[in-house]
């Protein structure tokens, strides 16, 4: 099978037959969970069967029914068993490949081709080849990017600049992210769901639990409870951590005459592939979540148009080496001193209120405890000191954390403590600005300003600036702002 | 440096519209509020308390809030930008260049049509920063859009 150009409509690979009925049945168990039920209920196993013959026959009909063409000046996908859809894609509107293959894709040497543009798209409207074989992917993707991006066919093949590629260190990062507790609250809810809680509760295994938590003191029972969740929780975050990142490598290939593209490839069992277009790029946003940032760590996301801000797409860096993360966005962004250099603080005001913010929790609760003096259990007390302290630590670390810098090219905005975030916009991608001010923000004399640009996240806030200070960094990066009629200086 | 605020108020009928709009839940609520007393006489104080509750919330949304948001509310469209102030305790100024807009729609709600109004909404290729002048008179309204597609027209740059 080969790729071509031109009218005729062209069929996925034909190993889908294989993959489609595997995927139906693992989406579907409820249903074939429901026809064994009824089957044995019904003491008819016809309708177990017919369940399944009809689950496998709606995954081979996804086959036949689903195919794609690369015309001359769109691409279309045609899909749909019941409701038949069409998706076309100007071809000069695409901004990014990426491909996906999960285990049983790439078992059969197959990857998922997923075409995004300018637009958002999700769900239903997002243009995915799902699958093609692997060997065709590189053709596939230097067709599909040709129009926006010109790589010459021997371009493609390139090897690029490496800019990061993953260290076996960076796991020590890992274990510090709730991913692993997700897992496991995850699993544990699946489990009542399938009806495993129902099952416990007068078993045999249920009671001998007890009876040996009886005999161990509750509080020994739970703190053994409580450190296996604790170790198992650090095994499952360190080893998603490497399954999805291990082998990360970041590249940047540069052709002649334009800004290159970004590669990123990473995962061990889902190989996932990323090609940005750096023309799109628009900056880059450095996380250091608290627990990250202890160990000197941060994660690097890219500002794209047509890349989402929030989630996995956009992500360049894992939790890796800070001066790594810090490098990789100099580098691309051409400004160390955009992604390094010292931020201009907001002032008195805005401490004040990370003050008040931090610490309204604890004077409620005071004002609680002693009015309901003779209610309040001694050891509330002992707690809520701890309680205060970490709000006051809480309220030092982010009014540290606030700070801006901004000139010609570049707006810089740092916040946050538990998830701390420098961002870094291009002052070019900036295509609006709102000054928000809430009834104690104008008392204060601070207001929040907030960038929209087309890219990422969409909005980039700078939080509490000197309300006199925020049309003066809003009209340094945007001339038509300052030069607007209704800028006036002081 | 600074902005001055932009010097366009919307319509004069903008207030009552907005009072009439924020009328209608509240007098649902209240007539719930009747037939629920009618019903049930028992529990005085709770009848009282959300009659209170109900009286406040009316006459803070039905008197008060229209007047200050019509004190708030301004728009001006100059010949790069369209800036806008909106809002009552949280009050925003927004300002979004004319050569990034995308699109530009006109929205009228049943009420708007009774009085003649109509809303303005500017948008760009950011999710953040489309800019809404509302409560326009019709005929205002349809200069801005005259206007703003005029302009937008002229920049052919990609809006991103």
């Amino acid at each position: 099978m080969t790729v071509e150009v031109g009218q005729a409509w062209q069929r996925l690979s034909p190993r889908m037959l294989v993959v489609h009925p595997v995927h139906e049945l693992l989406r579907q168990i409820p249903v074939l969970i429901g026809s064994l039920v009824l089957g044995s209920a019904t003491g008819n196993p016809m309708w177990a069967l017919f369940g399944l013959a009809l689950i496998v026959g709606y995954g081979l009909a996804r086959w036949f029914t689903t195919s794609y063409r690369i015309g001359p000046d769109e691409v279309q996908l045609r899909t749909g068993v019941l409701q038949r859809k069409v998706l076309s894609v100007p071809r000069n509107r695409i901004r990014s490949v990426s491909t996906d293959a999960r285990l049983l894709h790439r078992l059969l040497g197959l990857t998922v081709l997923r075409v995004s543009t300018g637009q958002e798209a999700k769900g239903d409207t997002a243009f995915a080849l799902d699958a093609v074989q692997a060997e065709q992917v590189p053709r596939l993707r230097a067709i599909l990017l040709a129009d926006s991006l010109a790589p010459a066919e021997e371009d493609a093949n390139e090897p690029g600049r490496e800019l990061a590629r993953w260290q076996p260190s960076w796991l020590r990062y890992s274990p510090l992210s709730f991913t692993g507790l997700a897992m496991i609250l995850a699993a544990v809810g699946l489990a009542y769901q399938a009806g495993v809680g129902a099952a416990l509760q007068d078993s045999r295994l249920a009671r001998s639990g007890l009876d040996a938590a009886e005999r161990f003191g509750v509080f020994a029972s739970l703190a053994v409870v409580v450190v296996t969740v604790l170790v198992v929780s650090v095994v499952l975050s360190v080893l998603r951590s490497l399954v999805t990142y291990g082998n990360l490598v970041l590249l940047r290939r540069d052709f002649a005459g334009n800004d290159g593209v970004l590669h990123l490839e990473h995962g061990l069992l889902r190989v996932r592939e990323h090609t940005f277009d750096m023309r799109r790029l628009r900056g880059g946003t450095l996380r250091s979540p608290l627990l990250v940032r202890l160990f000197g760590g941060a994660r690097l996301d890219a500002v794209m148009t047509g890349v989402d801000g929030a989630g996995e797409a956009s992500l360049l860096l894992p939790p890796c080496p800070r001066a790594t993360a810090e490098a990789v966005l100099s580098e691309l962004i051409a400004r160390p001193d955009a992604v390094t250099g010292p931020l201009r603080a907001h002032g008195a005001a805005a401490t004040r209120r990370r003050w008040t913010r931090a610490l309204a929790l604890p004077a409620v609760l005071l004002i609680a405890m002693v009015v309901w003096y003779s209610w309040t259990p001694v050891w509330l007390w002992p707690i809520w000191v701890v309680l205060t302290v970490c709000c006051a630590l809480l309220a030092v670390d982010r009014s540290r954390a606030l700070g801006h810098r901004v000139d010609a090219e570049w707006l810089v905005a740092r916040a946050g403590s538990l998830d701390r975030r420098r961002d870094c916009i291009a002052a070019a991608g900036i295509i609006g600005w709102t000054v928000r001010q809430t009834l104690l923000q104008r008392r204060a004399g601070v207001a929040t300003l907030i960038a929209a640009t087309a890219a990422g996240v969409k909005s980039y806030r700078v939080i509490d600036v000197p309300a006199e200070l925020a049309w003066t960094i809003a009209g340094s990066a945007s001339p038509w702002v300052a030069d607007s009629d209704w800028a006036r200086t002081q | 440096m600074n902005l001055v605020e932009p010097a366009n108020p919307p319509s004069r009928k903008a207030p009552l519209v907005w009072a009439i709009g924020a009328a209608i839940p509240w007098l649902v609520l209240a007539f719930g509020q009747l037939v629920w007393f009618a019903l049930d006489r028992r529990l005085g104080l709770l009848h009282a308390a959300a009659a209170a509750v109900t009286v406040l919330g009316f006459v803070v949304f039905v008197a008060v809030v229209p007047v200050w948001r019509y004190r708030v509310h301004r728009w001006d469209i100059g010949p790069k930008a369209v800036y806008t102030r909106t809002g009552w305790l949280v009050q925003e100024r927004r300002i979004a260049p004319i050569s990034r807009v995308q699109t530009v729609d006109t929205y009228r709600g049943p009420l708007d049509r009774m009085f003649g109004l109509a809303n303005v909404t500017v948008t760009t290729a950011s999710s953040a920063g489309a800019v809404r002048i509302v409560a326009l008179d019709s005929d205002v309204a349809d200069r801005v859009v005259a206007r703003l597609t005029d302009i937008a027209a002229i920049g052919g740059e990609d809006a991103t």
